[in-house]
């Protein structure tokens, strides 16, 4: 079985600034704020890559080990899917705008 | 939006480096009301297409604007709102929008709710339609007003009431305060009645005076600094400017606001000032674009190099900490960006007497009180500039 995409939750707004994405939450306008490499996993997550995808890419442009980047992003992506601020991409398909 | 440490930095990053973290987009100044405080002029000359809008918002989330204020004008009379709107939440802008509600149905608030929408504020003059609707000149807006706010509530949207405060309702304070508890939702009332961004000065006239003022400043719910206040169940203050943001930070103390600095407003013919209370051209996006006007205008870098501690007058105040001195109405009415005005010393005395200082006097009223007393004492003994008692007055400055 396929691990599913990671998507954006398509009601937050959110912006790259400097290299740093800040995430708001329009229903409790509760403000988030990535470090870089998180920002950097944050961005590979267009609805078309897994973690294991993401993490490659992480590993590469961080010059880190693969099994390290790859528990990190899953550690960063659990903690930003308990938050719904990222969806796996099955279940986003149906609430996605635009 | 309360102050978190998160937002703080942000609000400090951008400042530092000069990026439009927050944007005031009016797409219309036409509208279905003609509230007789209102700045501007409702005909039509031009408006930015949707193409056009499309194009700066491109431009806009390129330079890093993530706050999106939408306004007017009334934003539900352009016919293609809710195309921009869906864009800009393509874009992933956070957006607020400002209307007077009217054209809010049960079956748009629903469509703001999934288009993501933060915040939606509200214009309320009174709880009493009549004097809502005699200010508005449309009857029965208020009603309608209050049943698009619960059309919102209903779909868990943010609203926020405003009330500007000017002659015609000032006693409506407190009802509107009760009605904002009633419905469940925060309000901001607005001491600042704006000239006309022509520059018309007849608004004016709708002011209140300091004194008629005294029942909302000196209001304990309202002012928790007033002796045996109570603490606001809100994250922003009940009294102040429904055109601000409402981010605050520590980023802002030397600066006189965030105008220029992190923020900017766009009219509908694509002009660019500091501030809709800055009506200053900085440049135009039919002709140029947004990152030509924010980082290469003059004007903007005019507007960016002020620094409260160098304002020639404001920064000898010894009240200052009770001022809310508005550099765009410093430009509007004084005509000096960095001068003072007479209606905010005015209202610092006010607030720092209601505070417990004793007889407050604002530095431009020092100064003008030591020309006045110069020039009656030049009058009766020419030559006083000699005399050591007047050497100690501190000299004149234009403003």
């Amino acid at each position: 079985m396929t691990e599913p995409r990671l998507v954006h939750n398509p009601l937050l707004a959110w912006r790259a600034i400097e290299g740093e994405v800040v995430i708001i939450s329009p229903e409790d306008s509760v403000v988030h704020e990535l470090n870089a490499t998180a920002s950097f996993v944050w961005m590979q997550a267009n609805g078309e890559r897994t973690p294991e995808e993401i993490a490659v890419l992480l590993a590469a442009e961080y010059e880190v080990a693969p099994e390290e980047a790859l528990a990190d992003t899953r550690e960063l992506v659990a903690h930003l899917e308990a938050k719904r601020l990222l969806l796996s991409s099955p279940a986003a398909e149906g609430s996605r705008h635009g | 939006m309360a102050e978190t440490p998160v937002m703080d930095r942000l609000i400090r990053r951008t400042v530092e480096q000069h990026l439009p973290l927050n944007v005031h987009f009016d797409l219309t100044y036409r509208c279905n009301e003609r509230c007789v405080h209102c700045y501007l002029d409702h005909e039509d000359y031009g408006e930015v297409t949707t193409a056009e809008v499309k194009a700066v918002l491109d431009q806009l989330a390129a330079v890093g604007t993530l706050f999106l204020t939408f306004s007017g004008g009334e934003i539900f009379l352009r016919k293609d709102f809710f195309e921009l709107l869906e864009y800009a939440r393509q874009l992933h802008f956070d957006v607020s929008l400002k209307t007077n509600a009217l054209l809010v149905t049960a079956e748009r608030a629903t469509r703001l709710r999934a288009l993501g929408v933060r915040r939606i504020q509200i214009s309320i003059y009174s709880a009493d339609p009549v004097v809502h609707d005699a200010i508005t000149k449309v009857r029965g807006s208020f009603e309608r007003s209050l049943r698009a706010i619960r059309f919102l509530k209903t779909q868990g949207l943010q609203v926020k009431i405003a009330c500007p405060l000017m002659k015609q309702n000032l006693t409506a304070f407190r009802s509107v305060q009760q009605l904002a508890e009633e419905l469940g939702v925060p309000y901001i009332l607005d001491l600042t009645i704006t000239p006309k961004i022509d520059g018309d000065m007849t608004l004016l006239a709708l002011r209140n005076t300091g004194h008629d003022l005294l029942p909302v400043l000196q209001d304990p719910v309202l002012n928790p600094r007033v002796k045996g206040g109570q603490e606001v169940m809100q994250s922003v203050p009940a009294v102040g400017s429904a055109v601000s943001s409402g981010l605050e930070s520590s980023a802002y103390d030397d600066i006189p606001c965030s105008a220029g600095h992190n923020s900017c407003y766009i009219s509908p013919y694509g002009d660019v000032y500091p501030c809709v209370q800055m009506p200053m051209p900085t440049g135009n996006l039919r002709q140029q674009r947004f990152e030509e006007v924010w980082y290469g205008s003059g004007e903007m870098r005019r507007v960016q190099s002020v620094r409260e501690s160098q304002l020639p007058v404001c920064s000898t105040c010894s009240i200052r900490q009770y001022c809310e001195r508005c550099p765009g109405l410093a430009q509007m009415e004084g005509g000096d960006l960095l001068g003072a005005y007479e209606r905010a010393c005015e209202l610092a005395e006010l607030n720092a007497r209601l505070a417990g200082v004793e007889h407050p006097v604002s530095a431009l009223h020092q100064q003008q009180r030591a020309a006045k007393f110069n020039g009656t004492f030049s009058a009766v003994l020419p030559g006083t500039g000699s005399i050591p008692g007047l050497v100690r007055i501190a000299p004149m400055r234009a403003t």
